[in-house]
């Protein structure tokens, strides 16, 4: 009985609340312009479909065209202009093209990024480099290639000034960020103790960092392969993306592509196998 | 007895408002055991880093063996950091390096540019390390990376770094803030002995107004940036206390009776 009784009671509490709708998100800014941004994208998707110009095209037709071609290309694979080892080696050259951007990269960005980590220079070198090198990145990497083909004309020249100059801009954003993570406790140790800026730079900052680098590093390794595949199509910078440019440019073959397609897949694959090892290693001993 | 560091009407200021110190005044002698004690936020921190210049004091002078710290140049200042060891209470120390890694750290003031960045220690420097680590009981845990040990352990091998550097005084900024009662009276203990059996004097800044009694040569108390007590623990009285921290003695959590009985 009385259990009831304290029952009605709290309900008679909740009561005016309950008349009033509980919210339990405001309308905040943010909330508001997060939801007129959805409900914009929304009406402009339903407006571009009714607006597309099919070009008496049957959807449906081209639909299953479109799985006919699918089939063809990654059912039917073969190789018909080159041979097997002759696209391995193209494969090869492709990585060997993401090898040295990626390494270029590295070396730069590690210098630049120590100059970019606020904890470790002042503020204006730091934000004077962050900021040049976000617009750096901003732009994309065949771009850059493009821009770089003016001087040094299309091939491998440009696509390794182009690369290296967007890897260097990501990995100083990647490896300043790992280094400003480093407890300011520890630099402040070594600073009492009488320790020099590079003394403390190589003996704790990156000591502590390196995993953070290493997997970074990587991670660019791995969008530096899939570039320099499109290097090889769009700037004439050789490798498997040339080849695969020839396939479907010159040559019109469907088949090969989906072939050249797997040899990729097979190499993007191999190569995130060996960065889990790594990693993976990394994290027992390091 | 000569006095090893002279502080002289010393003042920090914070931005245009906030004074951490003003008008700090004291001296310590060669080989004494002195701990500043002080409610949080008095300043002892900024004390502590004031002397050997992790941070800049607005006016006043430091006298450390004979020199005024305060217009050193860089490469003197690093000189003089060199003789001054530093103990922090979060131990600072490079958690992936190994425990003696993190000792010979110790020694990078004193190396070459190169020979510190490539991590280039003498056999002599090695075996220093070794000894060092042996007297803190740390034997075992040689090779062991620093973030595998336990709190005490990490703190011994911050003593460590500190002791390899041959320092003429210790600065321990709340060494045993974050450790329990067990290692925090080894910890206290190896400081007591550094002072009392190398003469190397040390400066602690305590939370733990018990443990300074027992273990200091001398407490200064310090309150709103301003030194307010500076004498033996054996002089100190409740009123003292009760300065220092503003509060009645009776609502501390401990007994200064029962320390000085004791």
């Amino acid at each position: 009985m009385e259990a009831n009784e304290q029952l009605t009671s709290a309900k008679q509490l909740l009561d005016p609340q309950l008349q009033k709708k509980i919210r339990i998100k405001t309308l905040t800014k943010s909330s508001v312009v997060i939801r007129s941004t959805l409900i914009i994208l929304a009406l402009l998707s339903i407006y571009a479909f009714i607006s597309f110009d099919y070009k008496q095209l049957d959807v449906g037709e081209a639909v299953l065209s479109t799985f006919a071609n699918l089939k063809a290309m990654f059912l039917e694979p073969h190789l018909k202009h080159f041979t097997f080892t002759h696209a391995l080696y193209q494969v090869f050259v492709t990585l060997g093209l993401a090898f040295l951007t990626t390494l270029f990269g590295a070396i730069i960005a590690v210098f630049l990024g120590l100059l970019a980590a606020e904890n470790l220079t002042n503020k204006r070198v730091s934000s004077m480099i962050k900021g040049s090198v976000a617009f750096i990145r901003a732009v994309p990497t065949v771009l850059w290639v493009l821009i770089f083909a003016v001087a040094a004309g299309l091939g491998s020249v440009a696509a390794v000034i182009g690369m290296t100059f967007h890897s260097v801009s990501y990995l100083v954003k990647a490896y300043s960020e790992s280094f400003e993570e480093l407890d300011n406790g520890v630099i402040e140790a070594l600073q009492a103790s009488g320790a020099n800026w590079w003394q403390i730079i190589f003996q704790a900052v990156i000591p502590s960092s390196l995993t953070y680098m290493i997997s970074w590093t990587f991670l660019r390794f791995e969008i530096n392969f899939a570039v320099a595949i499109a290097m090889g199509a769009a700037a004439g910078a050789g490798g498997i993306g040339f080849d695969m440019f020839m396939a479907s440019n010159f040559y019109l073959d469907i088949r090969e592509i989906g072939a050249i397609t797997y040899f990729v897949l097979a190499i993007a694959i191999l190569l995130e196998m060996v960065a889990i090892r790594f990693k993976k290693k990394l994290k027992v001993n390091g | 007895m000569t006095a090893l560091l002279e502080v002289n009407h010393v003042s920090k200021q914070f931005g245009s408002d906030t004074k951490a110190l003003s008008d700090v005044n004291f001296s310590v002698n060669e080989g004494e055991f002195v701990s500043i004690i002080g409610p949080s936020g008095a300043g002892k921190s900024t004390l502590l880093r004031c002397i050997n210049r992790m941070i800049d004091a607005t006016s006043g002078e430091i006298i450390f063996d004979n020199m005024n710290v305060m217009n050193l140049k860089k490469k003197d200042l690093k000189k003089v950091r060199t003789k001054i060891g530093m103990i922090f209470q979060h131990y600072n120390l490079v958690n992936r390096l190994s425990v003696i890694e993190n000792t010979l750290h110790g020694n990078l003031g004193k190396k070459s540019t190169l020979a510190g960045v490539l991590g280039l220690y003498s056999q002599e420097e090695k075996e220093q390390a070794v000894n060092i680590l042996h007297v803190l009981g740390l034997d075992e845990h040689i090779y062991k990376r620093a973030d595998q040990l336990s709190g005490g352990q990490k703190q011994r091998v911050g003593i460590a770094r500190a002791l390899i550097q041959d320092p003429r005084m210790l600065l321990c900024d709340e060494p045993i803030a974050s450790l329990d009662p067990n290692s925090a009276k080894i910890i206290m203990d190896h400081l007591r002995n550094i002072s009392t059996k190398l003469g190397i004097t040390v400066l602690v800044n305590l939370h733990q107004v018990d443990v300074a009694l027992k273990y200091s040569d001398k407490i200064i108390g310090v309150n709103h940036g301003q030194v307010v007590y500076n004498g033996s623990p054996k002089d100190i009285t409740k009123e003292d206390i009760q300065l220092i921290y503003g509060s009645e003695a009776e609502d501390l959590i401990f007994d200064v009776g029962g320390i000085h009985a004791s």
